[in-house]
């Protein structure tokens, strides 16, 4: 087996990318991107195919070889995407998912969304780039939309944050006791305040 | 093969030291374990003095690690328990005397011999826990029913998990069930709540304890102490009996009394 994984023909409608046997991502992405940056501007505004002659390529990977196509200035055409699969509930690309308790002075620091499955205890600090959401009780600190998303939320089975900050603004629980709540809650930003309210109203 | 056990909680002077020595006392007398405890707190040495061993130290930790004397010599044989150790921290060195990995060993070499090495470790989380911890397979958390005590056992849990540590488990020391009855104090659910790990007892706040670690003659030893009881279920405990948590009610004050008598329900 000598054979390249990727090979590269030029045809009358622009160039086609062929797999020819199964072979990891990154090696397929790696001989693509060697290939085309040896022919220089020469691809510029032309077309791709992609045919799959072996193995399969996930929906993502596909994204990312559009993207890489782009760089170089090739569309790529997806009239007939050769077996692509697209996992069915598999976790978005940009979400963070941890099944464990977040105890005192644990900081999880994310750009994309992070699910705790578990507690955030008081002294633990989720600071993400888009939505917070604790399957448990949040206690800690939790920071959503920290690049400046003013429409990121955070969600808790149970929500008492020592301290809630969404985009630029930041609250914290008022200081007179009030009844804890028994529901789930979601906080999010209205009119530039946070405001908190019960999960079903979303 | 014995194992060892560290006892630690992040916070400073909610027992730690009076944990290790009720528990290594109580494994030793009940259960006529061999045992040997480790003060780990090095500058800071308290166990010898709660043990009433003070006087009888010539080597110590340090001493053992850099060779100056044989493991064998600095092992303190408490006379009134058998086959009860201790060995001893130095006072004039300090945590950085000593490396994880000589902690290690001296824990290896311990457990060939000892059914149960107890390792006090000190307050904090920097080197002495460190050295503490490094040697340990079991942890065993004391907390008291503080918020600040619970935030740093939390804390000290979160850092024995990263360290490979499974499943620690917990002492609340010092309840007062009359504060919890009222509400003016955390109780155990509050607590198990928050630090989501496997209750080993619950000591009731007891005035022998002073007296007892003034004394030097352990709260486990004493028939009609209290948190001795507690120290000595903690004890079965270890040992994989099942014994369930002690029931810390208290007596009905004369008003409540009155109220039961009328028919109406306990004040909450």
């Amino acid at each position: 087996m000598n054979q390249e994984p990727v090979v590269i023909k030029g045809t009358r409608d622009g160039i086609s990318i062929i797999l020819r046997h199964q072979s990891d991502f990154d090696t397929i992405k790696n001989k693509i991107f060697e290939k085309l940056q040896r022919g220089g501007e020469f691809f510029k505004g032309g077309q791709a195919r992609l045919l799959v002659k072996e193995g399969y390529v996930s929906q993502d990977e596909l994204e990312q070889l559009e993207t890489m196509l782009r760089d170089f200035g090739l569309h790529l055409r997806k009239d007939k995407p050769l077996r692509t699969i697209t996992f069915p509930g598999s976790p978005q690309p940009d979400t963070l998912i941890l099944k464990k308790t977040l105890r005192s002075g644990q900081r999880i620091a994310y750009r994309g969304n992070v699910v705790i499955v578990g507690d955030a205890n008081p002294g633990s600090e989720i600071i993400a780039k888009g939505d917070i959401l604790v399957f448990g009780t949040l206690r800690g600190m939790a920071h959503a939309g920290a690049e400046g998303d003013g429409n990121s939320i955070v969600a808790a089975y149970r929500l008492q944050p020592i301290q809630l900050r969404i985009a630029h603004v930041i609250s914290r629980p008022p200081e007179e006791k009030s009844d804890m709540p028994q529901g789930p809650e979601v906080a999010r930003l209205k009119d530039g305040i946070i405001i908190i309210e019960p999960y079903y109203l979303i | 093969m014995g194992q060892v056990i560290v006892i630690t909680s992040g916070k400073g002077g909610v027992g730690k030291t009076t944990t290790t020595a009720n528990i290594g006392t109580g494994l030793a007398l009940l259960k006529h374990r061999k045992v040997v405890m480790i003060d780990a707190d090095i500058g800071l040495r308290n166990l010898d003095v709660v043990m009433g061993l003070e006087n009888r130290i010539v080597y110590d930790l340090v001493d053992v690690v850099q060779g100056v004397c044989r493991l064998k010599q600095a092992l303190i044989r408490d006379k009134r328990f058998e086959n009860l150790y201790l060995l001893p921290a130095a006072q004039t060195k300090d945590k950085t005397a000593v490396s994880p990995e000589q902690m290690k060993d001296l824990c290896d070499q311990l457990r060939e011999e000892f059914d149960y090495v107890l390792v006090d470790c000190p307050a904090g989380i920097e080197q002495g826990f460190k050295n503490a911890i490094a040697g340990a397979d079991k942890a065993i958390i004391v907390s008291t029913p503080e918020v600040s005590a619970v935030r740093d056992a939390d804390r000290v849990i979160g850092l024995l998990e990263a360290a490979g540590f499974e499943e620690p488990k917990l002492i609340i020391n010092r309840i007062r069930p009359d504060m919890v009855k009222r509400g003016d104090m955390m109780d155990i659910d509050d607590i198990i709540d928050i630090l989501a790990v496997d209750l080993l007892g619950v000591i009731p706040e007891d005035e022998r304890i002073v007296i007892s670690t003034n004394r030097g003659e352990p709260a486990v030893a004493d028939e009609n102490s209290k948190a001795g009881q507690a120290y000595r279920n903690v004890t079965r405990r270890i040992e994989g009996e099942d014994v369930p948590i002690m029931s810390l009610d208290v007596e009905p004050t004369l008003m409540e009394r009155l109220r039961m008598l009328f028919g109406l329900k306990p004040r909450k």
